[in-house]
């Protein structure tokens, strides 16, 4: 059966001639229908939150004869402060998506086929039983992006005996998060609204949207704060910044160890900071002699006045000053340098005494939920480590444990390590490194199983697929998401019945628990979990319910304090890096590949996100693809120059070709980059023809990608490939 | 009376289009019919360099050359300045697309005309319109221009120097004033 497609129409909607008929029965009705039959009919507001990215903003969906209408912020959210981006307006559609899927499938020979969800679960434990029994517990895995059910999916893992529970974070954000641990001991959010100097590195929240970093940046600059944008693309923060640095990309932390040489030798960091809060300043003072502005300047076409002038002004402003702390960009996953960058960034932070600081880098207060136990006793945990090498001395002893390295899996897979295995709300073929390498990977495996609600790259290729309720269908798991200057507790809910026989992601863990044989790990509901996880909150479900989100605990206090390294305080030198084989301080470290300077063709191949688009989630919904259309936005970007000295004119088709992929794609010429590089922006080249309004529409940066694992947390250095570039 | 005005300021616009979805949502729009549009501009050359995006939509103006061209007066001015269109009169000529200088208004399935209402439906209980509510950057501003203590009456009052309207030279008057990098 095909939906209908979508039929809006204003006129209709302002006829006023109110049809009754049952709710339930109009919901499933086209826009325009529904409109015409909706005029007179009562509106309903129901808060939950937005899936349309990982930050899952607070929002109240309104409903009218059973259908989801619009949605807009809520403005008690920490994370949005109540607006929206495009994505949250558009990506609420894909409820009515004709590519959803509507059973549980089963693929047998080649072909899906509708399967009942009893016989889905039963043959998928029975296959599980056999491949743990062949092969251990810990051949089994979990993956999924970020979604509110994280503690469920990992104590189910947990319960089959396996430690492998994975996130996209080595495809992310590794690196950043392991070098603030090693530096200040946990992960810090930016005081933007109070920040007298903000200057962001290879971070672009008005593009990678982050709602509330973006309303607390205009905020900012109208009490007269500066806003300095480094990134080789002139990105969308960039339009509100007062200055743009054109970097090179991969050498981030050449600009950083020269701010910081600029601060030591001139003396501008806060004295008093130092000395009470760090250690290994001294250490600092005799390596960063090595790193002048000039020397810099060559590496990173910066020119040295300008570092130093930066630096002088960031230092004059100085505690209530930041460098934000990043995220994907240059320190999050992308080059073989990014771990050492992200300890600069957090040392060069640190020497502004900002460190939960008014104005500067701060700690989020965030709630402690309530446990499940005793009433509901947790599995042992796994005995062994997990196989990636997270934290193991030798392998990836800075990676992280929690996240594990979830771009090895495919790799882990063609060694016969994992056997079997569920992928959740994310989709690693289209979104890991060097698809045809994910893919061999994946089709290796005895067992896959996808949980979306669409057939996404990966379920395509699954032995089943479980159809997972779109968000605004279901209830799930409460959490504290939002959290910032005051602790937020939040819940996404059910604004609508489910149209097919779709299930919450809740109910497919505790399912497969029961028919696994461990429901004994799972004997609540998930109304009584929540209940238990809120008991310590003050806070009940109900209240929960009817606001979306509420504020709990205390307010957050500056000063710095102790902190959570093992000295204490914030680790300039780091014993434990040294320990482990890595620099104490930071070291300049070249990227892994350059291009040859001597082949016009030659280019980094970098990317980044538009506003409209979340890695490959967003590609397929109409009313944001209409956007990259009409405005022609996918494109591969290049440097004017560079693109005519080999002949391109706008909007030329191009050839690009890496050591693992090729591909064709129109660019876009333009002053805003630097030469170096093209820049391809990320949610494109959709594959599956499951999904027929993505399909087949632009490139994806994967395409490019070797699978690599950088020697610090194992992360994808996913800007170290090298293209050419040709006229097709 | 209120006389209804807005005030978009150029220098705050990320491009992000959050806008045209919102006011799409509201105005039960297909994904090809948008009343706002983003036209983006390059400035300056490597490394010197900036851009910025200007939003667009129907301009409300008190001179408007929709209205004037309209053979059945579908398109017509309220006295609260909001320009509208009629669906049930306009017979889909075209005359009002071909006048309007700011290339804002659509043809819809259905076969009639039209564009940005200002969300008059929200305005009548009190609210603000939905591509203005929306936006992380606060680049629009709307209310009253008639009201000399409404929050774009002062503002206006005190940026008279730096706004601007689009395609002034066609002496339009536009109730969309816009605020100068």
């Amino acid at each position: 059966m095909k939906a209908k497609p979508l039929e809006i129409s204003r006129r209709s909607f302002l006829k006023g001639s109110a049809v009754t008929a049952g709710a339930l029965s109009l919901g499933l009705l086209d826009f325009h229908s529904w409109a015409e039959a909706s005029a007179q009919a009562p509106v309903t507001r129901i808060p939950t939150l937005c899936n349309g990215c990982g930050n899952r903003c607070a929002v109240f969906a309104y409903v009218k004869n059973g259908r989801i209408w619009r949605i807009e912020g809520n403005p008690e959210a920490n994370g949005n402060q109540g607006v929206l981006c495009p994505k949250g307006h558009g990506y609420l559609h894909d409820i009515y998506n004709p590519n959803r899927i509507r059973t549980p499938l089963k693929r047998v020979d080649g072909k899906f086929q509708p399967i009942s969800w009893e016989q889905a679960y039963k043959e998928i434990s029975q296959k599980i039983n056999l491949i743990l029994l062949e092969n251990g517990p810990e051949s089994i895995f979990w993956v999924n992006y970020p979604q509110p059910n994280h503690a469920y999916a990992l104590r189910f893992m947990h319960s089959l005996g396996s430690p492998h529970y994975f996130t996209h974070g080595s495809t992310c954000y590794t690196a950043r998060n392991a070098a603030w641990n090693y530096t200040i001991g946990r992960l810090p959010s930016n005081d933007l609204a109070n920040s007298r100097f903000i200057m962001i590195i290879g971070r672009n929240p008005a593009g990678g949207i982050d709602l509330g970093q973006v309303k607390d940046i205009v905020k900012a600059k109208e009490k007269g704060a500066k806003v300095v944008v480094v990134d080789p693309r002139h990105n969308e923060t960039a339009i509100l910044a007062d200055e743009w640095l054109p970097i090179k990309p991969g050498t981030d932390l050449a600009l950083l160890l020269a701010m910081i040489n600029v601060m030591v030798g001139e003396k501008l960091y806060h004295k008093e900071f130092i000395k009470e809060f760090t250690v290994g300043f001294p250490q600092l003072e005799d390596e960063i002699i090595n790193y002048p502005p000039e020397w810099a300047e060559k590496i990173c076409d910066i020119p040295a006045e300008t570092i130093i002038r930066i630096t002088r002004e960031i230092a004059r402003e100085k505690p209530h000053v930041l460098i934000h702390r990043g995220y994907h960009g240059a320190i999050g996953a992308q080059y073989l340098n990014s771990f050492q960058t992200a300890r600069a960034l957090a040392i060069a932070n640190a020497l502004l005494g900002n460190i939960n600081r008014k104005g500067g880098i701060y700690f989020a207060e965030s709630a402690e939920l309530g446990e499940l136990q005793p009433t509901h006793p947790a599995p042992a945990g796994p005995s062994g480590p997990k196989a990636d090498g997270t934290g193991i001395p030798g392998r990836y002893p800075l990676g992280s444990y929690g996240d594990g390295i979830s771009h090895s899996i495919p790799e882990l897979a063609l060694r016969g390590i994992l056997k079997c295995g569920f992928v959740y709300h994310h989709n690693p073929l289209r979104t890991n490194p060097n698809p045809k390498r994910v893919i061999a990977g994946y089709k290796k495996l005895d067992l896959l199983v996808v949980i979306d609600p669409v057939l996404s790259e990966t379920a395509s290729i699954a032995h089943y697929v479980l159809p997972a309720s779109f968000y605004l269908e279901a209830d799930e798991a409460v959490d504290t998401k939002h959290s910032g200057k005051r602790a937020q507790v939040s819940i996404p809910q059910k604004v609508i019945d489910p149209l097919f026989d779709s299930r919450s992601g809740f109910r497919i863990i505790h399912d497969l628990a029961k028919s696994l044989g461990v429901a004994k790990y799972f004997n609540f509901t998930l109304d009584e979990a929540n209940e238990l996880r809120l008991k310590p909150l003050g806070v009940t479900l109900k209240d929960l319910k009817t606001k979306g989100i509420l504020p709990v605990g205390k307010h957050w206090k500056e000063g710095c304090g102790k902190l959570g390294t093992p000295a204490g305080k914030v680790e300039i030198a780091s014993s434990t890096l040294e320990g482990l084989g890595y620099p104490a301080i930071p070291r300049w470290e070249a990227p892994l590949v350059s291009p040859d300077a001597k082949d016009p063709h030659s280019f980094r191949l970098i990317h980044g996100k538009q506003a409209i688009h979340t890695h490959a989630m967003t590609a397929n919904q109409p009313y944001l693809m209409a956007i990259s259309r009409r405005y022609d936005m996918i494109r591969l970007l290049i440097n004017r120059k560079r693109a005519e000295a080999i002949g391109l004119k706008d909007g030329d088709v191009v050839e690009m070709k890496s050591l693992v992929g090729e591909g064709k794609i129109r660019v876009k010429l333009t002053e805003g980059l630097h030469p170096s590089c093209v820049w391809l922006p990320s949610g494109y080249g959709i594959f599956s023809k499951h999904l027929t309004t993505a399909y087949d529409q632009g490139l994806s940066y994967n395409d490019f990608l070797p699978t690599m694992f950088d020697p610090t947390v194992g992360h994808a250095m996913s800007s170290e490939v090298i293209v050419s570039v040709k006229k097709a | 009376m209120a006389k209804y005005g807005m005030v978009i300021d150029e220098t705050k616009c990320v491009g992000c289009y959050a806008c045209r979805v919102a006011c799409q949502n509201q105005n039960h729009l297909r994904e090809n019919e948008a009343y706002n549009h983003l036209e983006e501009r390059e400035f300056g050359q490597f490394p010197n360099f900036n851009r910025e995006f200007l939003p667009v939509q129907c301009q409300h103006c008190d001179n408007p050359p929709c209205v004037a061209v309209c053979p059945t007066s579908a398109s017509h001015k309220r006295k609260d300045g909001i320009v509208l269109v009629n669906e049930k009169e306009c017979i889909g000529c075209k005359y009002c697309i071909a006048a309007c200088p700011y290339h804002v208004r659509i043809i819809k399935k259905e076969g009639y005309i039209e564009k940005c209402r200002f969300c008059i439906e929200f305005l009548e209980q009190g609210g603000k319109p939905a591509c203005m509510t929306t936006c992380m950057t606060g680049v629009r501003m709307f209310g009253d221009l008639d009201d000399p203590n409404s929050e774009i009456s002062q503002f206006v009052a005190r940026n008279r120097h730096r706004l601007r309207v689009l395609k002034g030279e066609m002496n339009t008057k536009p109730r969309i004033l816009y605020r100068k990098a």
